[in-house]
């Protein structure tokens, strides 16, 4: 799929000159004038604001403001690199987030695609809606519920108790930890996420559906002959962007199903940005330094999951 | 004409984008005006006065009669935030930092911020004859201790610690109030305990072993023989047992004048051996370290299935547990609730030497001469006998009286607090509630004096052969990038250490080892400072 040539290709201006590819653009203009606003937010949200990523090489006075604070080079990273519970939070921010990409990232897939085989549009929407609601709950919301469920007097355990089976301690369990992120994230957005894969689903051509007919492909053929290489470009862009937020992915759902005993495997980055931010005395340096550490791991991670996605032949996300 | 229709949307754009600017650079006009008074002595010019607070003001509580006499009184319309105590310190500090802080507000005094805000000029710098101005609130100000050690090293005065006790402090020395626990004297007396005003970490364990294994309450699998959070651990069993085990004295001068970290000396692996016992027992609750607030207390309280709780040690708090237990389970606390502190199972009585303040008060770098003084003529009459009766007990005459021997008497119907006629009282801005309470006939006198016994008890055991942590001011009042980074959640990893699996010893020392790599630079920067 090649994006729309709107932007000032070089291909383009070069075949037209510079005045013609000005005329391109005023042939063009309302498209452009609908940028606009999207161009602005942008900016204003997206690009000013990593001005401030400067204060992680700065000593922060809020009175001074970004730009007057005094300059102290690499002193903050100095203290970064320094606390172990640092190092901790990055190598354990990877190893949950990449276990949770590896068993979680296939799960809208399939979802969309069992709800796709579904033919009665009634029932198709009915299960889609169940799907996609727990999207719309809070993190907070959904910790009360799996700590009303699975605490000793919760739920489970009070079915425990009435089989005459022992309780279980699962939100002590540091064992138990993962699997209850993977699962109540699973829960939570995989009915969400298939409605990208359902979109990309419902855009292929449904003459190569009928052609496999009349060929007698199964429906399994057709999953995989048919739906799953046509979708393999959203699987690919999705992919890479998860990639890209791994060091960033999981801070409400950790922060809200966390506690004392399981805080050697909870802390992740963004936990640790938390603390060293509200909770010890106020250091915006140091808490910058972390997050400009954390956001050029995870621009690695995109550009390593974008070239690896281009050599298995994908288009990748950007060239 | 086409070079017009493409004219449109933009303007259009770029209007919107100029009123959105406008409206949000533009801010309420303040108040101003003087605190000149008319022939009766009335403040001439109403001021809107933002305040922001941790007391929850619901809507219409500010027509009450009260409130409206103060409002009357300094002619002034409150502009009221509140704020939610979880989010209170994040607020303030975010407030303070992008100079968004009201005109006065409390503020958990952290050191470390506060050497930072007066070096940014995010606080107000009082005038330098203040205590003239206001006696008042100079002489209540001089019982914390605090704001004199911080005029010395700022050079002014930028903020008000709150004094915890003014003129009814119940013992010398002051010690914390933390460390009283509530037990059931009913489930005692059933399975033959006995009932002392003191008891250590080890016999309050055998009372809920007692209380477990003959279950006087019927409760069954109910039944949470010490129901303490993570915190209430931290306090009645790891730090009766180990003094310099919590944030406020982790960083302690020895006797060989060096400073040394107290979570690493032995006697905290003590309390942590005493409290993983109570867990590995069954006498904790299996997921106690996941309470908030007040779970702890109201298994003791609301639901009633607890034997023993954490409760602190002023005579509010006792009379808040009197009501919730009437209200929640229809009893009369006083033949079931009998209340002690804790020894180390040494016998030794540990807490912490008790700084006279709480948290404080600041003011906007912003704020206009008029409020700031109009402020101070309310907070110096709030901490005036007249302001602190009229705050504590209402209106004379119609909410109390003086007795036949000058004694306070209440003339509220029975059952009836204050907080019932006036809610969310805050405009007692300075002096905290304690000092009152210690003589306030509102609360049981029974509940006053049973505080006072405990306050001097704290003071006697801890100075007669006992171990109080000193409020050292070197260390409190020092600041460094060092020393804010090795601030620890105590509670949370003693709870930790206590749930991990294999031997707690083991996991102790290899816990001390992984903070050294923080804790050793602010004891190197301690010692090269302040050590003999």
């Amino acid at each position: 799929m090649k994006p729309a040539a709107l932007g000032p290709d070089k291909k383009l201006s070069g075949r037209l000159g510079t005045g013609a590819w000005y005329k391109e653009i005023w042939k063009h203009r309302m498209t452009y004038t609908l940028l606009i606003p999207g161009l602005i937010w942008l900016i204003l949200f997206a690009y000013l604001p990593m001005g401030g990523l400067s204060l992680a090489f700065k000593d922060y006075k809020a009175s001074e403001g970004i730009l007057g604070s005094p300059w102290v080079g690499f002193e903050n990273f100095k203290y970064v690199f320094r606390d172990p519970n640092f190092i901790d939070a990055v190598w354990r921010t990877l190893y949950i987030n990449i276990i949770k990409l590896v068993i979680m990232f296939p799960v809208p897939i399939l979802l969309a695609l069992a709800l796709n085989e579904l033919r009665m549009r009634k029932t198709k929407k009915w299960f889609q809606t169940i799907f996609t609601f727990p999207q719309f709950l809070s993190w907070i919301i959904v910790s009360g519920i799996v700590i009303n469920v699975l605490s000793y007097d919760g739920l489970v355990n009070s079915a425990l108790q009435l089989l005459g089976l022992p309780t279980i301690n699962f939100l002590g369990s540091e064992e138990m930890f993962l699997p209850m992120l993977i699962i109540t994230d699973i829960w939570k957005s995989a009915g969400w996420g298939a409605i990208i894969f359902l979109a990309a689903i419902s855009g292929i051509d449904q003459d190569q559906y009928e052609s496999s007919q009349i060929d007698g492909a199964s429906r399994m053929q057709q999953i995989f002959k048919i739906t799953l290489p046509n979708i393999l470009p959203t699987v690919s862009v999705m992919f890479i962007l998860n990639v890209g937020g791994i060091m960033s992915a999981g801070f409400d759902q950790i922060f809200n199903l966390a506690n004392a005993a399981t805080q050697n495997v909870s802390q992740v980055l963004d936990v640790y940005i938390y603390r060293v931010t509200f909770q010890s005395s106020t250091d915006f340096s140091f808490s910058t330094a972390v997050s400009l550490f954390r956001s050029l791991v995870n621009m690695f991670l995109l550009l390593g999951a974008n070239k690896v996605a281009k050599l298995m032949g994908g288009d990748g996300l950007f060239r | 004409m086409r070079m017009k229709k493409a004219f449109k949307p933009l303007m259009a754009i770029a209007m919107s984008a100029v009123m959105l600017t406008a409206t949000a650079c533009s801010s309420e006009t303040a108040s101003t005006g003087g605190n000149e008074k008319d022939e009766n002595g009335k403040y001439k010019d109403k001021l809107t006065i933002s305040v922001a607070q941790t007391t929850e003001v619901k809507d219409g509580v500010l027509d009450n009669e009260f409130h409206k006499y103060w409002m009357d009184k300094f002619n002034i319309e409150w502009d009221y935030n509140y704020i939610q105590w979880d989010s209170w310190a994040e607020k303030l500090r975010l407030w303070i930092n992008s100079g968004d802080l009201p005109d006065v507000a409390s503020w958990n005094y952290v050191h470390g911020d506060f050497m930072n805000y007066v070096d940014q000029g995010l606080l107000y710098k009082f005038p330098d004859d203040w205590k003239e101005r206001w006696p008042n609130v100079a002489a209540a100000y001089k019982e914390t201790g605090l704001g004199d050690k911080l005029e010395e090293l700022t050079g002014g005065t930028y903020i008000l610690p709150k004094p915890v006790y003014y003129e009814n402090k119940p013992a010398d020395p002051l010690v914390n109030q933390i460390g009283v626990i509530a037990m059931r004297k009913d489930w005692a007396e059933a399975v033959g305990f006995e009932l002392k005003d003191a008891y250590t970490t080890s016999e309050i364990m055998k009372y809920a072993e007692l209380v477990k294994e003959k279950d006087p309450g019927k409760l069954g699998s109910k039944l949470i023989p010490i129901s303490y959070n993570a915190d209430d651990a931290l306090t009645n069993i790891i730090m009766a047992n180990s003094e310099h085990s919590r944030v406020e004295s982790a960083y302690y001068k020895g006797e060989d004048g060096k400073f040394h970290w107290g979570p690493a000396d032995p006697e905290t692996l003590t309390g942590l051996k005493l409290m993983q016992k109570a867990y590995k027992e069954g006498l904790l609750d299996p997921e106690f370290y996941t309470w908030k607030n007040n779970e702890g207390s109201n298994n003791f309280k609301v639901k009633g299935v607890a034997a023993v709780t954490s409760l602190g040690g002023l005579a509010s708090y006792r009379q808040d547990m009197d009501k919730a237990m009437k209200t929640n389970l229809g009893v009369n606390s006083d033949e079931l609730v009998h209340t002690a502190i804790v020894l180390g199972d040494d016998g030794k009585y540990r807490n912490l030497e008790q700084p006279n303040f709480w948290s404080s008060l600041i003011f906007s770098p912003d704020i206009s001469k008029e409020k700031f003084e109009r402020i101070m003529d309310l907070i110096d009459y709030s901490t005036s006998k007249e302001g602190q009766l009229l705050l504590n007990m209402g209106f004379e005459g119609k909410d109390w009286k003086y007795g036949e021997n000058n004694e306070l008497v209440s003339l509220l119907p029975e059952g009836t607090s204050l907080e019932d006629k006036y809610p969310a009282r805050f405009e007692g801005l300075y002096v905290l509630g304690d000092d009152f309470s210690m003589i306030n006939p509102a609360i049981k006198k029974d509940y006053r004096e049973t505080a006072v016994k405990h306050f001097q008890n704290k003071a006697k055991l801890g100075t007669e052969g006992g171990k109080l942590a000193t409020y050292d001011w070197d260390v409190q009042l020092y600041d460094s990038k060092p020393k804010s980074q090795a601030t620890f959640e105590y509670q949370n990893e003693y709870a930790n250490l206590i749930l991990q699996s294999g031997d707690l010893e083991t996991n102790w020392k290899k816990w001390v080892q992984s903070k050294q790599s923080l804790v050793q630079p602010v004891l190197d920067e301690l010692n090269s400072k302040f050590a003999n």
